[in-house]
């Protein structure tokens, strides 16, 4: 599956003329912008763009795995090599070869990883923990990061070298607040795409009232954020509604029962995984540990309610679904406080 | 009369373009200039076996001067390149891996960018 990287704006043009004078040279490449601007859309557009599309494209999160986790997911280790060890597991740079690597959130590996990463880089060579043996890295590595990494190297977070052997090509894709001209066209390329993928319902295309506030919203979450809410919108149709409450901030913190159950409801029908630290009122208890916890909860809580709302409720098919006991299920549904949302008598 | 030798200077900085374009001018090189790696690469594209030598900035946004060399000599391994760096060895250090031919660092001594000119281009001729 293959999303194109869509806008008109002269930014994005100019983002698309620079990967087509690129894409085949394997230099590295630095993206960076805001969350959900579409900078794993441009690793994409540049990997099919290259004579490596026919060889795998490779992920990693590195904010997603703890350092010592992160470092055998990249390096593979041996049998043995630790604890838990069990078996020989190839690295991802290893997985990518002659295929492309993307390091997404590259701006939060710890400084040891860093090291690492800039001695692979420097000698074209890596071995897998535990093992004598190095191994030819022929991958083109993409990174990306929404941190500026030129204060994090200030901040002495960021190493200088690595930084500069990251930067060959560098793409910066700015916010969707400042390219009103990129909102119209992705509403009106992912109208279409709804359209065409619910093709049993009715749905209306986009007033004016609605566009003037989608062009009006800030977008916090860019593009990613904007598919989301097209769609709620789309598919329930109370778009200039949805934009406001975005807009007040209702979406989390609901002021009327309406409202309430409208969220509920909408929360209900998307899976849609993230955790809002604007929520959190009390910092006297935020710790990282405290915040692993309370996301994970979170996580948990969205993900159980909407299969939920998928089985209509059916609790057995639900811990099915979500490979848990029954009674793990239940217990979660009252430890987490997931209640049944009253329906709305629209 | 000998042929007037085609240069090209990529800068994101206007004021050393210019201070370099003034002074090649009275050399009486044939000159081109861009403020970036993209466009520089552009214009080369528009004569690929036309230009004698290229002078590129290093620290440049989008394309860096790395990306730019070492995309110029996958077009044209024999292209001469002097490489432009103010800020320290890791810059340095990369531009001569991407086969800078020669790398000064700012500021720039002009009469020794003119001589490295002349040598590079008559070394390349012959």
């Amino acid at each position: 599956m293959h999303t194109p990287l869509i806008g008109v704006s002269q930014e994005i043009l100019k983002i698309k003329e620079l990967i087509d004078h690129v894409a085949d040279t394997g230099l590295n490449v630095v993206i960076t912008g805001e969350t959900g601007v579409g900078k794993e859309v441009v690793s994409r557009v540049l990997y099919q763009q290259s004579p490596r599309n026919s060889k795998p494209f490779v992920k990693v999160n590195c904010a997603a795995l703890p350092d010592g986790l992160l470092e055998s997911e990249l390096y593979g280790y041996e049998q043995g090599a630790f604890t838990g060890a069990e078996k020989k597991k190839k690295g991802k740079f290893e997985l990518a070869h002659k295929g492309v690597l993307f390091l997404d959130e590259i701006g939060d590996m710890s400084l040891t990883l860093q090291a690492k990463l800039l001695h692979v880089l420097q000698s074209g060579e890596f071995a897998p923990l535990g093992s004598e043996r190095e191994i030819k890295a022929d991958t083109w590595v993409i990174a990306a990061t929404n941190h500026d990494l030129a204060e994090k190297i200030v901040e002495k977070t960021f190493r200088a070298d690595l930084y500069y052997r990251l930067n060959i090509i560098k793409i910066y894709i700015p916010p969707l607040r400042e390219r009103p001209e990129d909102i119209i066209e992705l509403v009106n390329h992912y109208t279409n795409e709804f359209i065409t993928q619910f093709s049993n319902k009715n749905i209306k295309k986009l007033d004016t009232k609605t566009i003037d506030a989608f062009l009006s919203y800030h977008w916090p979450g860019n593009v990613r954020q904007l598919q989301n809410t097209l769609k709620r919108v789309l598919l329930l149709g109370n778009g200039y509604e949805i934009i406001e409450e975005l807009k007040n901030g209702q979406t989390d913190f609901p002021e009327s029962r309406t409202s309430a159950i409208k969220t509920s409801i909408n929360k209900a029908n998307t899976f849609n995984p993230s955790y809002n630290f604007d929520e959190i009122t009390d910092i006297s208890n935020f710790s990282l540990k405290e915040v692993r916890k309370k996301a994970l909860d979170k996580i948990e809580r969205d993900a159980i309610l909407y299969i939920l709302n998928k089985t209509n409720w059916n609790r057995s098919k639900a811990s099915k679904i979500l490979q848990i006991s029954y009674k793990t299920l239940l217990y979660k549904i009252t430890e987490l406080n997931i209640e049944q949302p009253a329906t709305s008598s629209e | 009369m000998e042929k007037q030798s085609k240069l090209l200077i990529i800068d994101d900085s206007d004021v050393i373009v210019e201070m370099l374009y003034q002074f090649l001018k009275s050399k009486n090189y044939e000159l081109f200039s861009a403020s970036n790696g993209l466009d520089g690469i552009k214009i080369f594209n528009s004569d690929i076996q036309g230009f004698d030598l290229v002078i590129t900035d290093i620290v440049m946004p989008n394309i860096s001067g790395v990306g730019v060399i070492s995309i110029l000599k996958n077009k044209r391994p024999d292209l001469p390149i002097i490489a432009i760096t103010g800020f320290g060895e890791h810059p340095e250090s990369l531009a001569a891996e991407a086969h800078a031919d020669v790398v000064l660092e700012k500021p720039i001594d002009l009469n020794i960018l003119n001589q490295h000119i002349s040598d590079l281009i008559a070394r390349k001729n012959s």
